[in-house]
């Protein structure tokens, strides 16, 4: 009984309180920023939107629709590639990629003046204009996008898009690229849907200027979103090795067969909840699993999470949870706790993938790997099977009706034997 | 939600039977008042959905969400599921136009709980190809029933947030990119006394959203936590609403039915035998 109370304490508490905790909002909000990359390349004089419209106007039009429907809080900015240099240097043509507008709270008329201005002219230097585009953003928290925009695919071959991709999802800036292609074109949509896959963002192949507008809107709206940036971490080999983590969410990259290991803290009486997902963020072989291992300071295991899976695949995800009991007199602590207190655990995350790659596929920066660490207090120890001990079923019905049988006819028995002695007596 | 209930209980002992009653009583109502205030909070329908854990977009049951989205990304939706239900999930999903496809694609519906494990789906036809000429495809996972409490190493489905994923699984190459509409709905209905388990989660499993603090020692991460006292303010993903019976699904459950009707049939067959075996009789 003591137990099921304790239980409805808890749950009166996180009745009352959840709402409001999740309600809260953390902290100055950083404005979301967002950079318009479009194409301006020769190729966009092609007349095949629909009703004979260019790529280029189709591109301008939902560049105004989006620069009005824009929120006033988001900081917008607008980078052209192939927008200045008609002539045929290669030197010259891929290093054409401009800021057109920058990163900032937007003036609409200025903005739109600036858009229409643009005429199809040069190359595409697609892997150059992403770099510059990130630059453009700056750094600081917030959430951070980039919409490319384009018919063609690189036109330069270096740097290679797919990975400038990587590299700049890797630096920790956790830049999102969004990509959009106004063909379908094998090739370009192998380079965007590349581009994408490697930053979490998506590929749309655009089919007429309305969608376009629409989904560039779309992704601007994303960048909106209330959502933290996880903190970057970098995981040890080894548990003593390993950095701290708190409650929060983290990131970190994982090479392929490679361990990364971190600790925590957890006081008795607490539960430890870890989610842990790695993000298949380039093409890999069909089967994968993740395995998350929680170790003890002696590098006995507690518990584990594993995941597999087979087939296309964003992410592959496990978790686990530990309460810590209360310590026993011979609990050893003698490892890295030192002597803050007898009743603090440690406990090792060691988390683990079996995701592999065909040979020709990129293998650094490693596949991006999250972290979600949570303590609450625990429950007590394992409760009845049944709520609240209480019977189910015919089976101990008929006991209980039976037990109140033989009990009557026994009483009844008692009661003769009773009555006969005082009547002997 | 650090308090020592224990000390309380031991000295509450054979009151604690009432009190907990009316504790619980507390409790739904507080939880409902908890639930209509995130109702208030200008729910209208989502048309939006997240493409990864920490953005998925939050659904409440019984609310149909729609999103529009290209053909391969993966789009995630996260709902609250109480002990006691056992939630279905219903995605539609609108093809793009037959003359702009090249093959059949399959599309894939998977649950997953609020610490990111895989629930299999104990009904409901989880994935579905679609041939060239369909319009349009229904997929539907019903995970197992919502239990109040597990062992920690077992992944029982317990009270929290859920997470839906809505995928491509198999497609032409070509059809990448492809714009499709989709909409999903939860729908939620009590499981029943066989699942009503005993005890009660300590909190429902819900995805912490704020970011972690790194540190190269351990007092440092203590300290931090000890200051901020009240941890569980704002660390959690979104306003995952709570279900109408609350995260624990109540205390009323058909065992009380089952015990009781024992409890009497065996009073009357206690009744009947002593009256059978009693003096007098027959005498």
């Amino acid at each position: 009984m003591t137990r099921a109370l304790g239980g409805l304490l808890v749950a009166l508490v996180a009745g009352g309180l959840a709402p409001h905790a999740v309600a809260e909002s953390r902290g100055e909000p950083e404005p979301p920023r967002v950079n318009l990359v479009l194409d301006v390349s020769g190729s966009m004089n092609e007349r095949d939107m629909g009703g004979g419209e260019s790529r280029i106007a189709a591109a301008q039009r939902a560049f105004n629709e989006v620069i009005d429907a824009v929120p006033e809080e988001t900081h917008l900015g607008i980078r052209t590639l192939g927008a200045t240099y008609p002539g045929e240097d290669l030197e010259v043509g891929c290093r054409d990629s401009e800021q057109l507008y920058p990163v900032e709270s937007i003036d609409r008329t200025e903005a739109k003046t600036a858009v229409a201005t643009l005429r199809p002219t040069g190359w595409t230097p697609i892997g150059y204009a992403l770099r510059g585009a990130n630059e453009d953003l700056g750094d600081g928290p917030g959430s951070r996008r980039v919409v490319l925009i384009t018919d063609g695919e690189d036109s330069c071959g270096e740097p290679d898009p797919c990975l400038v991709a990587h590299e700049l999802a890797a630096s920790g800036t956790d830049l999102v690229v969004d990509t959009l292609g106004l063909t379908r074109d094998d090739a370009v949509r192998e380079q965007l849907s590349c581009i994408a896959e490697a930053t979490g963002g998506t590929y749309t192949a655009v089919q007429d200027a309305d969608q376009l507008a629409e989904k560039v809107e779309q992704l601007v709206r994303r960048a909106d979103l209330p959502v933290e940036n996880p903190t970057a971490v970098d995981g040890a080999e080894e548990c003593r090795d390993a950095p701290w983590l708190g409650v929060g969410v983290y990131e970190d990259r994982e090479e392929f067969g490679e361990h990364r290991a971190y600790r925590v803290p957890v006081q008795a009486g607490q539960e430890l909840r870890v989610a842990a997902s790695v993000t298949a963020d380039r093409q890999v072989n069909r089967d994968y699993g993740v395995l998350l291992r929680a170790l003890d300071e002696d590098g006995r295991e507690l518990t584990r999470g594993t995941g597999a899976g087979t087939g296309r695949t964003d992410v592959l995800s496990t978790g686990l949870r530990w309460p810590v009991e209360e310590p026993d007199d011979d609990a050893d602590d003698s490892g890295d706790s030192g002597d803050a207190g007898e009743d603090r655990r440690t406990v090792c995350l060691v988390l683990s993938h079996s995701f592999s790659a065909p040979d020709s596929v990129v293998r650094t920066p490693g596949l991006p790997v999250e972290l979600a660490v949570d303590v609450v207090s625990a429950a007590d120890e394992s409760p009845d099977a049944a709520a609240f001990g209480l019977a189910r079923g015919w089976a101990p019905v008929l006991f209980l009706a039976g037990v109140g049988l033989v009990a009557g006819l026994l009483g009844g028995v008692l009661k003769r034997v009773v009555t006969a002695l005082r009547g002997t007596a | 939600m650090r308090y020592d209930a224990d000390g309380i209980t031991t000295r509450a002992g054979r009151a604690g039977r009432w009190l907990a009653v009316t504790l619980l009583t507390a409790a739904v109502a507080l939880s409902g008042a908890g639930t209509a205030r995130a109702d208030d909070s200008g729910e209208t329908e989502a048309t939006e959905a997240g493409t990864a854990f920490r953005t998925a977009t939050v659904i409440d049951q019984g609310r149909r969400a729609t999103a529009s989205a290209s053909t391969g990304d993966y789009l995630y939706w996260v709902f609250p599921a109480g002990a006691g239900q056992r939630v279905s999930a219903e995605a539609e999903v609108t093809l793009p136009e037959a003359d702009t496809r090249t093959g059949p694609v399959t599309w894939r519906l998977d649950v997953y709980d609020g610490l990111r494990r895989h629930q299999s789906c104990a009904s409901g036809r989880q994935s579905a190809t679609a041939q060239e000429a369909d319009a349009a495809l229904t997929l539907e996972c019903a995970p197992r029933a919502v239990r109040s409490w597990a062992d920690p190493w077992s992944d029982t489905p317990l009270p929290g947030a859920y997470y839906l994923r809505l995928s491509v699984a198999e497609l032409p190459e070509r059809d990448l990119g492809l714009p499709v509409s989709v909409s999903v709905e939860v729908t939620a209905e009590d499981a029943g006394g066989s699942v009503a388990v005993g005890g009660d989660l300590a909190g429902p499993l819900l995805p912490v959203g704020a970011a972690g603090t790194v540190s190269a020692e351990a007092a440092d991460i203590v300290r931090e936590e000890e200051r901020d006292g009240g941890r569980d303010d704002g660390v959690y993903l979104a306003a995952v609403p709570e279900p109408e019976d609350g995260w624990n699904g109540g205390w009323w459950n058909d065992r009380w039915l089952w015990t009781a009707g024992g409890g009497l049939l065996g009073a009357l067959a206690a009744l009947g035998g002593y009256r059978l075996t009693r003096p007098g009789r027959g005498a």
